[in-house]
This record gives structure tokens, sequence and C-alpha cells, in this order.
């Protein structure tokens, strides 16, 4: 009796799983289904039509869809990187050094992510209209760095300030020296935070859409405004539309396969608890 | 192997004064330790030696160099962390390791292999070698944090109460073992504690520190026997000692010292020494507070001659051996007893004090005056700085 018990309650569990993962993954779901139908089996059928090809070939082949995709991978990728190799640092020193002012700092840092896109982005277009950032590669990194910057920085941040301060005395009397305890000592221990916020940060970067539309979109055309192409001012193209947004839902998808393991582990916080 | 010497080092965290003018001199393979209570800055003079703290003032001296702008790598020190400070990424044996590894101190992978076994048998925990420090308990951090330091020949060690949380047998056993390592190693060691027996155990010579300041520098009889002031005297001993206000009169041809217990005044002669006499007169001594370590109070269950009345006020055991606390009105007396009496609370109890072991303190200043057989005291400690 006890075990029947125990048996429904483990298949009404498993039940209401499987519906909320239905009602989570359905959009992917009805996108992908899409992109198999022709333009006039979109607006006709629902679940039963004759799958097709065509929109994958029309989009791959024949558009500029691999240069659009390359666009948005050295923009996102460029812009993580460079905040990686600005936002360690300054994450250590926040983490480590006393300075004035420093919590005043460390809010503003935060609070770009706070600032709605479209009330900065007309301002930074008559200024990279002036500077000749516009339309170039460099001026997307850069302001993609209000993205990427203060979420890798205070994640990162609460990693370093796990770790306690002796151990960098203790490998300083051991007789190394300080660019050889952050990479030899410190690095190891803030990977998992660091590959998971460098990894939500790359996301965020990858579906911005503000920005590059606006200080973007004659030479330099990330997927996120491509997309817009597919529709026409006179037709939507939804199947065309519909590959476009799932391949270019590949790239992340493949990088969080990738760093899974560090993924769980960086996102519950004090890992290196001593 | 060095001789260490501080030379008025002052060092301040914000307002609060953490060091305020050290001076000590650690003799070279001398075994020097420093002793106080929580927050009056042992680590800091670690800290400060290591270079790992920057005095504001005063000169740290590595064999008489200058050493204060050399940055820690280069001092070559072995440390060992009060919270461990192993490197969580690394094994046990790579924890140990690491020092021989690092560019300044590199030694092949043959010698270090051999070292850190060494290190390890030494300290009981060969077993240890392929974990991680995540995977042991706080006593055996403590021991890989010790052999982390023991696998290098550095200048001098110092040690953060790195027998703090071990358990009671395996830290005799170490401190044994500590000493014996020590001496045959010919190291300089500085090492901190607040356990006052592993400083008595442990050190060639003591220094007290409080608030900052060296209060006492000496050997540890010479600390016990002699303490410079009352703190001192509390510091040291176990149970602390008994701190008894009163007066000394004349009486006759000799002194009494005159005091007070629940009310009744009470006098007991002073045993004839000339020394002590004179040292008194010479300070000039009305009131004094008497210092008497409770091993130097003798009780009975029954009245006697020459012992007065008060009551049990607590009774416990602390081992081996147990303390009774007789109340005394404003004060408690300690003294030691054997284990398993009969006692109960608020019994009555005669107690008589052992005035020849006293010592006497000035009770405005709460400085050291004299104490009987200071003489013979002294030219021991001098005896044993010289052995």
């Amino acid at each position: 009796m006890n075990n029947g018990k125990k048996r429904l309650g483990y298949a009404v569990q498993n039940l209401l799983l499987i519906i909320y993962a239905v009602f989570a993954l359905f959009p992917l779901i009805w996108m992908f289904i899409i992109s198999l139908k022709s333009d006039t089996q979109v607006f006709t059928t629902t679940f039963v039509f004759t799958p097709t090809l065509s929109n994958y070939k029309e989009v791959l082949l024949r558009s500029d869809y691999v240069s659009y995709m390359i666009d948005s991978l050295i923009i996102s990728g460029g812009a993580v990187i460079v905040s990686v190799i600005v936002g360690v640092p300054a994450a250590y020193a926040l983490a480590r050094y006393n300075f004035h002012r420093k919590e005043d700092l460390a809010f503003q840092i935060l609070s770009f992510k706070f600032a709605p896109e479209i009330l900065v982005v007309l301002p930074l277009f008559m200024i990279y209209q002036k500077l000749g950032l516009y339309d170039s590669y460099l001026g997307l990194i850069w302001v993609y760095q209000l993205i990427s910057m203060p979420l890798l920085i205070w994640v990162v941040r609460g990693y370093f300030e796990d770790i306690s301060v002796e151990i960098e005395y203790a490998a300083q009397v051991d007789g190394y020296t300080w660019y050889q305890i952050f990479f030899k000592m410190l690095v190891p221990l803030i990977k998992p935070g660091l590959v998971s916020a460098a990894l939500l940060a790359f996301i965020f970067a990858w579906n911005s859409f503000t920005f590059p539309l606006i200080l973007a979109g004659r030479e330099i055309q990330p997927i996120t405004v491509a997309i817009t192409k597919y529709l026409g001012t006179d037709t939507a193209h939804y199947g065309q539309l519909a590959v476009a947004a799932t391949v270019s839902a590949v790239p992340a998808m493949i990088f969080a396969l990738c760093i899974q393991k560090h993924l769980v582990r960086g996102l519950s916080f004090g890992a290196v608890k001593g | 192997m060095a001789r260490i010497q501080l030379e008025n080092v002052k060092k301040s965290f914000g307002k609060v004064q953490a060091l305020n003018g050290i001076n000590i001199d650690v003799k070279d393979k001398e075994f020097f330790v420093l002793f106080g209570p929580a927050g009056a800055g042992k680590t800091t003079i670690l800290n400060c030696i290591a270079g790992i703290n920057l005095p504001e003032e005063g000169m740290v001296r590595f064999n008489g160099e200058v050493v204060n702008l050399v940055d820690p790598a280069h001092r070559n020190v072995a440390m060992v962390f009060e919270n461990y400070a192993l490197y969580p990424q690394m094994t046990v044996y790579d924890n140990m390791a690491a020092a021989l590894r690092s560019n300044l101190y590199k030694t092949d992978e043959e010698t270090i292999k051999e070292k850190v076994h060494a290190a390890a048998r030494m300290m009981k925990m060969e077993n240890l070698l392929e974990r991680l420090p995540s995977q042991l308990s706080n006593g055996q951090k403590q021991r890989v944090a010790m052999g982390r330091a023991l696998v290098r020949t550095p200048n001098v060690f110092l040690m953060d109460e790195p027998l703090a949380h071990l358990d009671a047998k395996l830290r005799n056993a170490m401190r044994t073992e500590l000493k014996e390592m020590q001496a045959n190693l010919g190291s300089t060691c500085i090492y901190v504690t607040h356990d006052f027996m592993e400083a008595m155990a442990l050190g060639d010579r003591i220094a007290i520190i409080n608030k900052g300041e060296i209060v006492q520098i000496g050997s540890g009889d010479e600390i016990y026997y002699m303490p410079c002031n009352e703190f001192v005297a509390q510091l040291m001993g176990d149970p602390q000692i008994n701190i008894l206000p009163g007066e000394i009169k004349e009486s006759g041809k000799g002194y009494e010292f005159c005091f007070q217990a629940n009310g009744q005044k009470l006098a007991v002669p002073m045993p004839e020494e000339k020394a002590l006499f004179q040292n008194i007169r010479r300070a000039g001594l009305k009131e004094t507070d008497m210092g008497l370590r409770p091993q130097n109070v003798k009780y009975s269950f029954t009245p006697k001659e020459g012992y007065f009345k008060t009551t049990v006020y607590s009774y416990e055991s602390i081992g081996n051996k147990s303390v009774i606390m007789a109340d005394c009105g404003d004060y408690q007396l300690r003294m030691i007893a054997p284990n398993g009496l009969k006692i109960q609370i608020d019994q009555e109890i005669y107690v008589s004090l052992e005035v020849d072991h006293s010592m006497f303190f000035d009770p405005q200043t709460k400085e050291y005056v004299s104490r009987y057989d200071e003489e013979s005291i002294r030219a021991f400690a001098v005896e044993q700085e010289v052995r």
C-alpha cells in the first residue's frame, strides 16, 4: 500500500515535470517545426505537414547567413575576451584592495546593467559617428562591455573574496612571484565562476539587438539584426526566419554543453571554501 | 638559519595600533615563543618578519642585514599559518612540494619526493598525501601546513599556533617532536601560542606580548617565578595565580602581611629574608598585592593552627588534579587539591598561605617589586641562559 502510494507520488511528480518541460520547450519546438514547413504550409497546417529543407537551403546557401554568424561570433567573442582580460584584474582589485570609494565604484559598474539600452544608444550613436566607431567591430565590442563586464566583474569578485588572503601570503612565502600566484594559485580557484560568467556574458552579447541595430548595420551585421531581413516589406518568410533563429541558437548551445561541468559548479557559489 | 632582530617596529591598521615599538632579538638557532592574549599582535609580528606586512617604522634585520624592503619570497622564511592556508586545488603532496617547485627554491623532483615523505612521516600523515585539503579534518590540515614548512631549510620558521587544532594526545607528541626537530635542524624558530604549557615546554625564551607591546622577555622559569607585573603573573600558570591585596606591617623584629578575608582582619608573619625586606623598604611599599601560586595555598577541613576559615566556592577537576576555589569576600583563592574529594559547595574550609613562596606587586602600578628567594631564581635563570 505504502509502496503503491510512493509510486503514485513519483508518477505525479514526473508528470508535472514533463508538463513543465513541454511548456518551457514548446516555443523552441514550434520554431523548429516551422523551419521545416514551406511558406504556404506555415499558415495551413499545425503538426501534420510535408517537411522540406528548402528553407534551410535558402537561408544557409543562398544568403549571407554565414557571414552574419561570423560577425556575431567576432563581436560577442571579442567582447567576452576583452571583458575577461580587463574584468578579472578589476574584480581582483575590488575584492582585495581597500581604496577610496571602492563600493561606489563597484556599484557604478553594476549600474551599467540597470540603464535601458535604448536610453543610451542615441547619444552613443552621435558619439560613434564623430569618433568613426560607427559600424565597426571595435565600436560594437566596446559598447558590448556594458553588457558583459558588470556580470563578469561581480561574479568573479565574489570568487576572489572567497579565497582567503593567507593563501596568497603562503604562496609568496613559498617563493612565487605575484604573476605566478595569480595564474597558478588563483585562476584555478576562480575558474568555475569565470567560465560560467563568461558563458552568460557571451549569450547576452550574442542576443543583443538594440546596440547593433543602431550602431552598425551596413558593413557589420550580427545575426540578431540580420534576421529581420527575412521579414520582407511585402512578405514575411516565417520559415526562413525560423531557420535563422534556430541556427543562431546553436553556438550558445554548443558552448554550454562543453562547459556543463563548470556551469553547475560555477553558478552555485562558495565552491572554494577552504 | 639566522638571527632575527626587530627594532622599534610599529604597525597600525587604520586607527588601530597593532604593534607599538617592538624590540626583539632572536638568536640564531633559538626557539623563541611569542605568548599573549588574543589580539595582542602576535600574528602581526610574524607577518612583519615574513614581509607580508610592512612596518611603518622600525627595522627588521636578518643576520644584521635590514630586510624591510625585501619581498616575502626572497626572505627565505617558512611560515605555518593559523588558518592553514593550504592550496585547495592541490593534493597534500603538491601542497608540500609547492615551495620546492617555485623558481626561487627549485629542487629536483627526486629530492622533493624524499623531503615530502620525510616530513609526512614526521607528521604521521603518509596515508594522506594523495588527498585534497577539502578531504582533511582540521587537525590533518594543520599537520599538512606544518609539513609544508618543514620540507624547507629557511632562515627562520614562523609558526602561528601550529598545534592549536590537534587533539590533546597528538599535540603532546608533536610538542616533543617539534622541540627535538628544531634542535636537530639547528634552525631559528619563532612560535606563536596562547597556550602557556606550550610556551613553557618549547621556548628557549618567551616574549609576553600585550596590546602591541612587549611586556617581558625571559626564559620560561624566569617569567613564571619573576613575572614583571600582575598581568604576566596571571597569564602564566594554570590555574591562575592568586592576587591578595593587603598591607605589610612591621611587628617587633619582623614584618607581617595583613589582609582581609570575609570581613575578618588577618595577619600572617612573614619569614625573615634580608634581601626581600630591603627591596620592600626601598620601594617604600606599604600596601601591596601579594601573588601566590595555587600550589602554595594549603587547606584543611578541620580547624588548624595558622589556618583561617572560609567557604568553598567551587571544586572542579582539571584532569589529574582539581582546583578548589575558596570564597574570601572580595576575591577568591584558588588551590590545588587531589581528585575525588567529597566536597560540598559552601562547606567550611580552612586555608593557610605559604608566604615564603610569595611575590609582591605594587598595587598602584601593578609592577613586580620583589619575591622570596629572588637571588637563587635569578641565578638559576642565568645558568639556563648560558646553557
